[in-house]
C-alpha cells in the first residue's frame, strides 16, 4: 500500500495489552487470548485507516508519515495515562519452559510463537495469492487508479489492507505478551526492526519478508555471539545496507 | 556532642536571615521523569514527596522526633512547602530548560531532582548559575560530585560507594565460607547508568585482585538477550554482575532460565533488579539474585520508621515502599531539614544550612549512619548493603552484622529447581 | 510589497523579543524555535527540494556538537573552529554515504538512512575516547566570553546566535530556490529519469543537496552542545531527534521557505507549554494531546500548515 505506519509498534504494544488483561482480568492465557488480539487489533486498524489514513491518502507521503507518528505518539502517551508506567508480564503462560533440540536448548514460547508466526505467514500468502479478494488487494497495492477502473472497490482494500496487518501485529502482541515483559514503550525496537526487516525481503513480497525475518534473527544472534553485543543491532543495519546496495529493492522486492 | 554543635551553629549562622520578611511559603521544583522509558522512576517518586510536603506541613503525622521537629516548619513559622512537579522526560536539554523555567518564572527556594545522571548533570548547571540548591536524591554517576559546585547535594550513595560494597563482602564472603571467587562477569547496559557502573567494577577488580572474563556491553532495551546470555554461559564466571534497567532485568531473567545458564552468585547494581515489576514478574526465576541497595524491604519490619511511612506510602502508591522512592525521600527530608533550620527561604542560609547538616542514622527510612556532606556536597555516612532475592522477596545478607537471612549459595541449578 | 512589510515587521518583532522577555524560559522556547527551525530548514533542502527523505539528519548534528565539544574539551579549541570543522567533517561524511545510499529509492531509501543513523549511534555509544555512552561535558569558562561561545549570565546571545543559524538556512535556501541548481533539485524531485533525459546530472545534484543539507545541520548541532553543555549518543545521534526534525519539516510544509520555520513555530511551543502545564502530573496527558493535535493538523492540512496560511491569503485577496 505504500504506507509506512510509524505506529506498528504501538499496535504491537496495544495487543500486548490485550492478552496482558485478558490473562489478568479473565484469566485468560496469551494463546486463548490471541483470537481476541486478532480482533482487536483488526478492529483497531480499520479504524485508523478510517478515522486517520483515508484522510491524509490523497496528500503527499509525508503527510502520511506524521500522521502516524502522531498517531504512534498519541498512543504511546495514551496507555500511559490509561494504565500506567509499571511493566507487566504475564505469569506462568501455559507453554513454560524449555525444550532440547539436540544441543539447542529453545523457550517453549519462543518455539510456539515461531510456529504460529509461520502459520500465519502461510495463510497470509495463501489469501494473498489465491482468493479474489487478496488478488484485488495486491492490485490495489500495485495502481490504485487502475485497480479502481477494474471494478475494485479500493477503499474497502484500503481498509481491509490496515485491518489484516494490524490482525497480524495482534497475533505477533499475544504471542510476545508470552515472554516479553509489556509497558506503554515497549514497541519501539520492534517497530524499527520490522521495518529494517520488510525492507530486506522487498515491499510487498510476504515468502521474501520471511525470509527476511529469519536472516535478521540469525544476524542478529550471531553477531552478539562471535562479535559483541553491543553492536549487534549496527551489524543488523550494515546487512540491511549491504544487501540493497546491491539488489535496490530488498531481495525480492516489487518496488 | 559535635552533632549538638552543628546544629546550635547552624541557627546561629542562620540568624540574620531570621530578621528577613517571613516567607509565607517555601516553593520547591521536583523534576523527575514522567513520560517516556523512564517514567516509572518519577511517578513512583511523586506520591512519596507529596508525603514529605504533608509531614512538613503538619497534615500527615510521622512520630519520630527528627519528622515531628520538622511539624509545620517551625523554623519558617509556619509556612507552607508547596511543590511544584514536572517533567523532563529523560532529556537533559529539557531537564536543563525546566530548571530555569522553575527558578526564575516559580521563584522556587531550591530543587530536587532527577533520577537520571545525565539530567541531573544539566539541571545542576543551572542551579549553579542561578545560584540555587539542589537536592539529588539517587543519580549515581561518580563525577557528579566532582565537579567543584558549591550548590549541589547528593544523599545519596555513588556507583564507587556501591560497587566498593560488593567487592567487601566477596572478601568477607570468602573468608566466612571458606570459598573462592576468583572470575566476574560483567553485563551492563549502554547508557550513562551501565557505562558508570562498569568502569567502575572494571577499575575494582582489578584493585581486587579478581580477574572479569567477560565484560559485555550490551543494548538497552534489546528485543532479545540470547546472544549475551550464550557468551555468559560460555565464560561461565564465578560471579555475574550485571547492571540493567527493569526491562532488561526481566528479559535477562527469562533468557537465563531458556538457555540453562546457571550462575552460583549473581550481583547487580540495584534499579532494574530490584525493582518490584521485576520481583512481580520473574521473582520465582530471579531466586538468590543480590544487589547493592542502600534501602531493602525487609528492612521496613525492623525499623519503625520505615514501616511508618511504608503504612503511608503503599495506601497512596499502591505498593510496598522501595529503593527509589525511599531515596527519594531521605533526600528531600533532608532539603526541608535544611530549609526548617535556615529558618529562611533565601539560598545562601540553605546553603549554609545544608552544609551543616547532620541528621543521625536511626531517624532515617535508611540503614545509613546518618546524612553529613563533605564539601563536595556528597552525604557521607552512606553505607550500602547487600540483598538477596529469597522467596520472592529481598534480604539484607551483608553487612553481616545487620543481616536478616544468611547467604544461599550457590543459588541452585534450573534442573535442581521444583 | 504588503509581504515584504510583514517579514520587516517580523523580523524587528523578532530581534527585540529578547527585550521585551527577560525571563530564560521564553527565550529558551524562541531558541528552540530557531534551533529546530534551522534544522528542518536544512532538511528540507534534501527532502523538500530534492525529495530525498532522510531520516537520519541526526548523523550530522551529532557530527556537529561532538566535533565542536571533543576540539573544546581534549584540545582546548574554540568552539567556532569547531563549529567549522564540524561542518566541513558532515560534508565529507555526508559525501561518502551519499555515493551508495542516493542509488535507492523511497522507502529504501529512508530505511537506509535510519540505518546509518543506527550505525553511528551505536559505533560513538562504544568509542571509549569520544566519551561512549556516558557522553562529554563541555568544559564551563566564567566569565561569559564570545570567543570561549558561553554565556552563562543571560540567554540572549545563543538567542541572536540561533536566529542566526535560522537566517543562514534560509538565506541559503533562498538563494537555492533562485539559482538553477534549486530547479534542478526540484526536478529530481518530480522525476529523476525526466530530470536526466533534461540534462541534470542527478547524482552530482542530489550529492550537492546534501553537502547543503548537512553542514547547515552540523552548525545547529554544534550550538546545541555549547547551549546545554552535555551531549551524549541518546540526547544528539537519536533516531527520535532524526524523526523530530522530519516532522517539524512536514508539519509546516515541506518545499517551502516558510514551512521548516512555521513548522518549528508551532510544534516547539505546544510541546514546551503542554509539558509545562501537564508534565507533572506523572500522566503523560500532555503527550497524548501533542500526538492528538499532530494527527489533526495532518487530516485537515495534509500538505502542512503553510498551505493553509497561503489558502487564508487567498482568500482574503479573492
Amino acid at each position: 500500500m505504500e504506507i509506512v505506519n510509524f505506529a506498528h509498534g504501538e499496535f504491537l504494544m496495544l495487543a500486548m495489552y490485550v492478552a496482558f488483561f485478558a490473562w489478568a482480568l479473565g484469566h485468560l492465557d496469551p494463546l486463548l487470548a490471541l483470537p481476541l488480539a486478532v480482533l482487536a487489533l483488526a478492529a483497531l486498524g480499520w479504524a485508523t485507516y478510517h478515522g486517520l489514513i483515508r484522510w491524509v491518502l490523497g496528500g503527499p507521503m509525508l503527510a502520511q508519515i506524521f500522521a502516524t507518528f502522531g498517531l504512534a505518539v498519541f498512543l504511546r502517551a495514551g496507555a500511559q495515562f490509561l494504565w500506567g508506567v509499571d511493566f507487566r508480564v504475564v505469569q506462568d503462560p501455559w507453554l513454560g519452559g524449555r525444550v532440547a533440540l539436540g544441543p539447542v536448548f529453545v523457550g517453549l514460547p519462543q518455539l510456539a510463537a515461531s510456529v504460529a508466526a509461520l502459520v500465519a505467514f502461510l495463510g497470509l500468502w495463501r489469501f494473498l495469492a489465491r482468493s479474489e479478494t487478496g488478488v484485488a488487494l495486491q492490485a490495489t497495492a500495485q495502481d490504485r487508479q487502475a485497480a479502481a477502473l477494474m471494478g475494485v472497490d479500493t477503499d474497502r482494500m484500503y481498509a481491509l489492507g490496515w485491518a489484516l496487518g494490524a490482525g497480524c501485529v495482534g497475533a505477533a502482541g499475544a504471542l510476545l505478551a508470552m515472554y516479553f515483559y509489556v509497558f506503554p514503550d515497549v514497541g519501539g525496537t520492534f517497530a524499527l526492526l520490522a521495518y529494517v526487516t520488510v525492507a530486506l525481503g522487498g515491499f510487498g513480497n510476504v515468502p521474501a519478508t520471511l525470509a527476511a525475518g529469519v536472516v535478521v534473527g540469525l544476524v542478529e544472534v550471531f553477531a552478539g555471539l562471535l562479535l559483541a553485543p553491543a553492536i549487534k543491532y549496527a551489524v543488523v543495519f550494515l546487512l540491511y545496507l549491504a544487501i540493497v546496495l546491491w539488489r535496490p529493492q530488498g531481495l525480492f522486492g516489487r518496488w | 556532642m559535635s552533632q549538638t554543635l552543628a546544629i546550635v551553629l547552624a541557627s546561629v549562622l542562620a540568624l540574620p536571615a531570621l530578621a528577613a520578611a517571613q516567607p509565607r511559603e517555601v516553593v520547591l521544583g521536583v523534576v523527575y521523569p514522567m513520560s517516556g522509558p523512564a517514567a516509572q522512576a518519577g511517578v513512583d517518586n511523586k506520591a512519596v514527596f507529596e508525603l514529605a510536603a504533608e509531614i512538613a506541613n503538619g497534615a500527615t503525622d510521622l512520630p519520630f522526633p527528627f519528622y515531628q521537629r520538622l511539624k509545620g516548619m517551625p523554623g519558617l513559622k509556619g509556612a507552607k512547602v508547596r511543590l511544584i512537579f514536572a517533567d523532563h522526560q529523560g532529556k537533559p536539554d529539557v531537564g536543563q530548560a525546566e530548571a530555569e523555567r522553575l527558578i526564575t518564572q516559580e521563584k522556587v527556594t531550591a530543587l530536587v531532582g532527577s533520577w537520571h545522571s545525565a539530567v541531573t548533570a544539566t539541571m545542576s548547571q543551572a542551579a549553579e548559575r542561578h545560584g540555587v540548591p539542589f537536592l539529588n536524591p539517587e543519580s549515581s554517576s561518580p563525577g557528579l560530585t566532582r565537579r567543584g559546585f558549591k550548590w549541589f547535594f547528593r544523599t545519596s550513595p555513588h556507583d564507587e560507594h556501591f560497587t566498593q560494597v560488593m567487592f567487601d563482602f566477596f572478601r568477607d564472603f570468602e573468608k566466612k565460607r571458606g570459598v573462592k571467587l576468583k572470575t566476574l562477569g560483567l553485563t551492563y547496559e549502554d547508557t550513562l547508568f551501565g557505562a558508570d557502573s562498569g568502569k567502575v567494577m572494571k577499575d575494582l577488580a582489578k584493585k581486587h585482585g579478581y580477574e572479569v572474563v567477560l565484560d559485555i556491553q550490551y543494548r538497552a532495551r534489546a528485543t532479545s538477550l540470547q546472544s549475551e546470555v550464550q557468551r555468559l554461559k560460555g565464560a561461565n564466571p564465578d560471579v555475574w554482575m550485571p547492571t540493567s534497567y527493569q526491562t532488561d532485568a526481566i528479559l535477562f531473567t527469562r533468557t537465563m532460565k531458556e538457555l540453562d545458564f546457571n550462575p552460583k552468585m549473581i550481583m547487580t547494581q540495584d534499579a532494574g533488579h530490584i525493582s518490584p515489576d521485576f520481583i512481580a514478574a520473574v521473582g520465582k526465576d530471579a531466586e538468590g539474585t543480590m544487589s547493592r541497595a542502600p534501602f531493602s524491604t525487609d528492612l521496613i519490619e525492623k525499623r519503625p520508621v520505615a514501616r511508618a511511612l511504608n503504612v503511608l506510602y503503599s495506601k497512596r502508591a499502591g505498593k510496598d515502599l522501595y529503593d527509589f522512592p525511599a531515596r527519594a525521600f531521605t533526600g528531600m527530608m533532608t532539603l526541608l531539614d535544611a530549609i526548617n533550620r535556615a529558618g529562611s527561604t533565601a539560598p545562601d542560609a540553605i546553603q549554609k544550612a545544608l552544609i551543616a547538616t547532620s541528621i543521625p542514622g536511626e531517624q532515617l527510612i535508611m540503614t545509613w549512619d546518618g546524612v553529613k556532606f563533605d564539601e563536595t556536597g556528597q552525604n557521607t555516612l552512606v553505607k550500602g548493603i547487600i540483598l538477596q532475592l529469597l522467596g520472592g522477596k529481598y534480604h539484607t545478607v551483608y553487612p553481616f552484622d545487620v543481616a536478616t537471612k544468611d547467604v544461599l549459595y550457590p543459588i541452585p541449578a534450573w534442573k535442581d529447581r521444583k | 510589497m504588503v509581504k515584504r512589510t510583514a517579514l520587516l515587521a517580523l523580523l524587528a518583532a523578532v530581534l527585540v523579543f529578547p527585550a521585551v522577555f527577560t525571563l530564560p524560559f521564553p527565550r529558551h522556547v524562541m531558541i528552540m524555535i530557531f534551533l529546530y527551525g534551522s534544522l528542518a530548514v536544512a532538511w528540507n533542502i534534501l527532502a523538500g527540494y530534492c525529495g530525498q527523505i532522510s531520516l537520519g539528519h541526526a548523523v550530522f548534528f551529532g557530527i556537529g556538537a561532538y566535533t565542536s565539544t571533543l576540539l573544546v574539551a581534549r584540545a582546548g579549541l574554540t568552539p567556532w573552529a569547531g563549529m567549522a570543522a564540524g561542518a566541513a567533517l558532515a560534508v565529507v561524511f555526508s559525501q561518502a554515504v551519499a555515493f551508495p545510499v542516493f542509488r535507492l529509492r523511497g522507502h529504501y531509501f529512508a530505511i537506509a538512512t535510519i540505518a546509518v543513523g543506527e550505525i553511528v549511534q551505536t559505533l560513538v555509544i562504544n568509542w571509549d575516547w569520544a566519551g561512549g555512552a556516558r557522553g562529554v561535558f563541555v568544559p564551563i569558562k566564567r566569565p561569559d566570553s564570545l570567543w570561549n561561545f558561553q554565556f552563562h549570565e543571560s540567554k540572549a546571545l545563543y538567542y541572536y546566535v540561533a536566529l542566526g543559524l535560522l537566517l543562514l538556512g534560509l538565506a541559503v535556501t533562498r538563494w537555492l530556490e533562485r539559482s538553477r541548481h534549486g530547479y534542478y533539485f526540484r526536478a529530481v524531485r518530480e522525476d529523476q529519469q525526466a530530470a536526466a533525459s533534461l540534462g541534470v546530472n542527478v547524482a552530482r545534484e542530489k550529492h550537492r543537496a546534501i553537502a547543503v543539507s548537512a553542514g547547515l545541520t552540523a552548525l545547529g548541532g554544534t550550538f546545541y552542545a555549547q547551549y546545554i553543555f552535555f551531549i551524549d549518543p541518546e540526547s544528539v545521534l537519536s533516531l527520535s531527534l532524526s524523526i523530530l526534525i522530519c516532522l517539524v519539516a512536514v508539519l509546516g510544509g515541506v518545499g517551502t521557505l516558510w514551512g521548516p520555520v512555521v513548522g518549528a513555530a508551532v510544534l516547539v511551543p505546544l510541546s514546551e507549554y503542554t509539558r509545562v502545564w501537564l508534565g507533572g502530573t506523572g500522566r503523560a496527558l500532555d503527550v497524548v494531546i501533542y500526538g492528538a493535535l499532530i494527527m489533526v493538523i495532518a487530516v485537515l492540512q495534509p500538505a502542512g500548515l503553510v498551505g493553509l496560511a497561503a489558502r487564508l491569503g487567498r482568500g482574503r485577496r479573492g
